[in-house]
């Protein structure tokens, strides 16, 4: 499992390599493995501020894409799941942490308000069970393939998603 | 031998705040666990919707009674990031003075409740009176004593009163003394010992997946600490180390919390020598921006952060908070599994529960 060693991932090997630009930015490392793999469903990258990144997927991809963060690109830890509602759709927002490259991923797919639904990725990530229940129980969020998708903070017979905008007291 | 399930909570002594930890045992051995919280549930981040920025403030420090003064710290962070306010650099000198003051505080409170569970009765009444020096400290700072609305956005509610510096140092001095007495009290308890070492091991990818963070992340030998790895304020100019424990046990846990505190008192001396002279906040906007703020902290639990949008109006439009607690508890039942009824209390309390800001 990688995390051990703080830091860029090896450079050293093969001193022949011209130096470049990506190697030295975990962010720009980032931003073009993401690209290279998901070209249609990636969008709207931005760096936020140094170690943070910004960026748009598309929820069909998004369980293929927190693989290959976790897998590949050594992002270890989910910090964070947000629902955030706006007027005709649900924005699911993603804070991903890597411990080894020192890098924060803002991660933002959106999901219709007639089919709301994104994958779950509490398999690749478990920290993520406990937020997406949450997610489910506050905004009504479905989170497919979870293990266990039941109300967490609020009663099991409770029969609103209170954080909606129209749920008023 | 047959199989059943127990409540440990909502009202056991174990449990320190109002929540429920279902375990099944076989015998004296668990084999399954199940947390359950939400009895505190409040619907902080619904009310925070209805309420103007600078009233957040004082709902923020009630998240976390343990350490308040780290969470409207937060809010405040988050809420600068969105309106793109520069602190001055004074008034981060006093937020970092005051936050570490509020992580010893808030780990000698973990260590009273933790001595005090596992039998060692005179570690509460050692921890409490210890806390009232930088509780004192505190409250002649911002006025209260356990929710202080001390920080504001754009930097902190007024300066340090005058014999500031003095207390401080004299608090970190007797601080330092005080905790070598404590090892040696722990440590050469064998009792104490016993129920720690070698007692709910977490291994190292485990608590990486599991989203553990906190004190726990790093005494399972993940050296990662966000005041050192993604500094805000004015971390990167002091100098420390991060504690980290390579056991992944029960006394890992409790020796990283120790060694934090020595730590938080290097952290105080050098802020308060470091502190320039200037302005101890700037004013800020009263309508936020469209747009969308972050701010991520080391929390004395964890990992602390705020997920702000705001849409242009006094009030922000949602306000996602994210509390280390509510996700290391989701731990537990990779902690439990395999060890007996006894080594619970050890183990629950070694993650150091607050549940204000777990059901939020």
């Amino acid at each position: 499992m990688a995390g051990e060693e703080k830091g860029v991932a090896k450079r050293d090997e093969g001193l022949e390599r011209a130096p470049s630009l990506i190697d030295e930015n975990p962010e720009e490392r980032v931003i073009r493995a993401l690209i290279d793999d998901f070209p249609s469903a990636i969008a709207d990258f931005k760096k936020l501020k140094k170690g943070v990144v910004r960026a748009m997927i598309e929820r069909r991809e998004l369980y293929k894409a927190c693989k290959m963060l976790r897998d590949k690109l050594g992002f270890e830890h989910i910090s964070m799941i947000s629902a955030v509602e706006y007027d005709a759709k649900f924005e699911i927002v993603y804070h991903i942490t890597s411990y080894q490259h020192q890098l924060l991923l803002e991660l933002i797919t959106s999901t219709p308000k007639d089919d709301l639904s994104v994958d779950s990725v509490s398999s690749i990530w478990g920290g993520a069970n406990w937020q997406e229940r949450e997610a489910y129980d506050l905004m009504g969020v479905k989170f497919n393939n979870h293990p266990k998708l039941e109300r967490i903070l609020l009663p099991k017979d409770y029969l609103y998603h209170p954080l909606r905008k129209d749920f008023k007291g | 031998m047959a199989e059943m399930w127990i409540n440990m909570g909502p009202q056991h002594p174990m449990t320190h705040g109002l929540w429920n930890l279902r375990i099944k045992v076989d015998g004296e051995t668990i084999v399954d666990a199940e947390p359950e919280v939400g009895y505190l549930h409040r619907g902080i981040e619904k009310l925070c919707e209805d309420r103007t920025y600078t009233q957040i403030i004082p709902i923020a420090d009630r998240l976390c009674y343990g350490a308040s003064l780290a969470w409207s710290h937060l809010y405040c962070m988050t809420v600068e990031d969105l309106m793109g306010i520069e602190v001055p650099e004074r008034a981060e000198y006093i937020r970092v003075a005051a936050l570490e003051m509020q992580r010893i505080a808030s780990h000698l409170m973990w260590l009273a409740a933790y001595a005090a569970d596992l039998g060692a009765m005179i570690g509460f009444i050692y921890s409490m009176r210890d806390r009232e020096v930088f509780i004192d400290i505190l409250q002649a700072l911002s006025g209260s004593r356990i929710t202080y609305n001390f920080p504001r956005i754009g930097g902190v509610a007024h300066d340090v009163y005058p014999t500031f510096e003095r207390d401080t140092l004299r608090a970190c001095g007797y601080m330092e003394k005080k905790l070598k007495e404590y090892e040696d009290l722990y440590e050469g308890s064998k009792v104490f010992m016993m129920r720690n070492e070698g007692v709910g091991v977490l291994k190292k990818q485990d608590a990486m997946n599991l989203g553990v963070t906190g004190p726990s992340l790093r005494a399972s030998g993940v050296k990662y600490d966000i005041r050192k790895d993604m500094p805000y304020s004015v971390y990167p100019e002091i100098d420390f180390e991060p504690a980290t424990h390579p056991d992944c046990d029960c006394y890992s846990r409790f020796k990283v919390r120790m060694d934090e505190m020595y730590q938080s008192c290097r952290i105080i001396r050098q802020a308060v020598a470091k502190m320039p002279k200037g302005k101890w906040r700037v004013l800020a906007p009263r309508n936020g921006p469209v747009g969308t703020g972050i701010g991520r902290v080391e929390d004395p639990r964890g990992e602390g952060m705020m997920y702000v949008v705001g849409n242009g109006t006094d009030r922000p439009y949602r306000l996602k908070i994210r509390s280390p607690i509510f996700v290391s508890v989701s731990a537990a039942p990779k902690m439990l599994i395999g060890y007996k009824v006894a080594d619970v209390v050890a183990i629950m309390g070694g993650l150091d529960m607050c549940i204000g800001e777990t059901d939020r």
